[in-house]
């Protein structure tokens, strides 16, 4: 086999970084860990981060070479496994001091590693929206409409983003769809209002939310901001999701 | 009674953590984690609001502590980073209810503009409410980080296996 070039081995870190900040992970956390595995692999590093990209500047300590690695951030899926297995990674490489391309075996088996069944999280997301439903103190038949109301919601939204539609429009329609399903609670006598309120919820960009302002505190206010905006503006498309409901049921709501 | 409500309250906590944080698929070991301490902060919320008469704001500050502390902790056990296990515990606490109230108080105060008394009064339910919401998001982000801090040697090295 042949020794992996330093540019390559420059090409991995990036690659690393890329795919660490694109699954959802504070910037702070990103740069400790990519830090780690360019000094595993004798580099020196600097790194500035932004919402789209970053930019990596590696130095070989032993060959004095200087490589200068732009990467595009992908938009994966949230993922904390990912998260927790490749800062785990980062820290053998630089205990055990990892071999290059152990290094690089390990890094495809873990982002390679097949997500939780998408039929389960269907059911746990279900019930997790209707156990919302009464924490907020609706009652047992709003949960059973909140939970069939989220199960086909979210359903909507993975087929949709399957499909590569643009998330924004991926939003309204399944807070649309979802709400509109919730508010046949407005047919029985019970807290429509709540189960309404509760069908929308599974959308809410929470991960996002709280990166956001755990990046501004320790200081990578830009990416922070960055995340808060994009965090808002899916907000802002749940709401229209739910006007649109809210426009066609709000005389029996009042 | 009382005891009932608690526990209630704490476990249907845990099985919106553990439905909201499969979204974001979280490692398996995590689940147990992240359920118990999405139970311990939301019934800690409870019980500050409900029977120390604390606000939603303080009282939500006070639990992501716990939540955070708890997760420094967990975290060192089963070799997760702090984020993972407290951002899915953390989940069942956002004020959904507030920001629900927002948005309809948004609606209906555009669709009473010619009606002064209405008007004023879905405007200040936006207010409000959106304060509400965004105050107590902001400190659960907070409360929960606070502890990355304090102990911040610990809390970066995780997940790192000692031999």
């Amino acid at each position: 086999m042949v020794c992996a070039t330093p540019q390559q081995q420059a090409t991995f870190v990036a690659t690393y970084a890329a795919h660490l900040m694109g699954c959802g992970i504070h910037t702070s956390r990103v740069v400790r860990n990519t830090k780690r595995v360019s000094e595993s692999l004798n580099f020196a590093i600097n790194i500035s981060v932004f919402q789209k990209s970053m930019i990596l500047t590696l130095l070989h300590k032993e060959t004095h070479h200087t490589f200068s690695e732009v990467v595009e951030i992908p938009a994966l899926p949230i993922s904390f496994e990912h998260n927790s297995e490749l800062s785990a990674l980062s820290w053998e490489a630089i205990d055990q001091k990892l071999p290059f391309e152990l290094l690089e075996t390990k890094y495809n088996a873990i982002i390679s590693k097949s997500r939780i069944d998408p039929l389960f999280v269907l059911l746990l997301v279900g019930f997790a929206n209707a156990s919302f439903c009464k924490l907020f103190g609706g009652d047992w038949i709003s949960m059973a409409i909140v939970f069939s109301a989220t199960v086909v919601g979210f359903f909507v939204r993975t087929q949709m983003l399957h499909k590569h539609i643009n998330h924004y429009i991926v939003f309204i329609a399944s807070s649309f769809i979802a709400s509109l399903l919730a508010s046949t609670a407005l047919i029985f006598n019970i807290t429509s209002d709540i189960a309404i309120a509760t069908s929308v919820l599974y959308l809410i960009p929470g991960v996002p939310l709280i990166n956001g302002v755990i990046d501004i505190v320790e200081g990578h206010t830009l990416t922070g901001i960055s995340r808060l905006t994009s965090a808002f503006l899916l907000i802002i498309c749940i709401a229209i999701g739910l006007s649109i409901t809210l426009f066609l049921v709000r005389d029996s709501l009042i | 009674m009382i005891l009932i409500n608690i526990l209630s309250d704490g476990f249907f906590a845990a099985i919106a953590a553990i439905g909201f944080g499969a979204i974001s698929d979280p490692p398996m070991r995590a689940f147990k984690s992240i359920a118990l301490l999405a139970a311990i902060g939301h019934a800690c919320r409870f019980c500050l609001m409900n029977y120390a008469g604390i606000d939603i704001a303080t009282a939500s500050l006070i639990s992501a502590l716990v939540i955070g502390f708890g997760s420094l902790w967990l975290g060192g056990k089963i070799y997760c980073p702090m984020t993972v296990i407290y951002i899915p515990a953390l989940l069942p606490m956002i004020p959904g209810k507030f920001a629900y109230n927002t948005v309809f108080a948004q609606i209906m105060f555009l669709q009473n503009m010619n009606e002064p008394v209405l008007k004023a009064k879905y405007m200040e339910m936006f207010f409000s409410n959106g304060m509400v919401a965004i105050t107590v998001i902001f400190l659960l982000a907070i409360g929960a980080t606070i502890p990355m801090f304090i102990f911040h040697r610990k809390a970066f090295s995780l997940t790192r296996h000692k031999n």
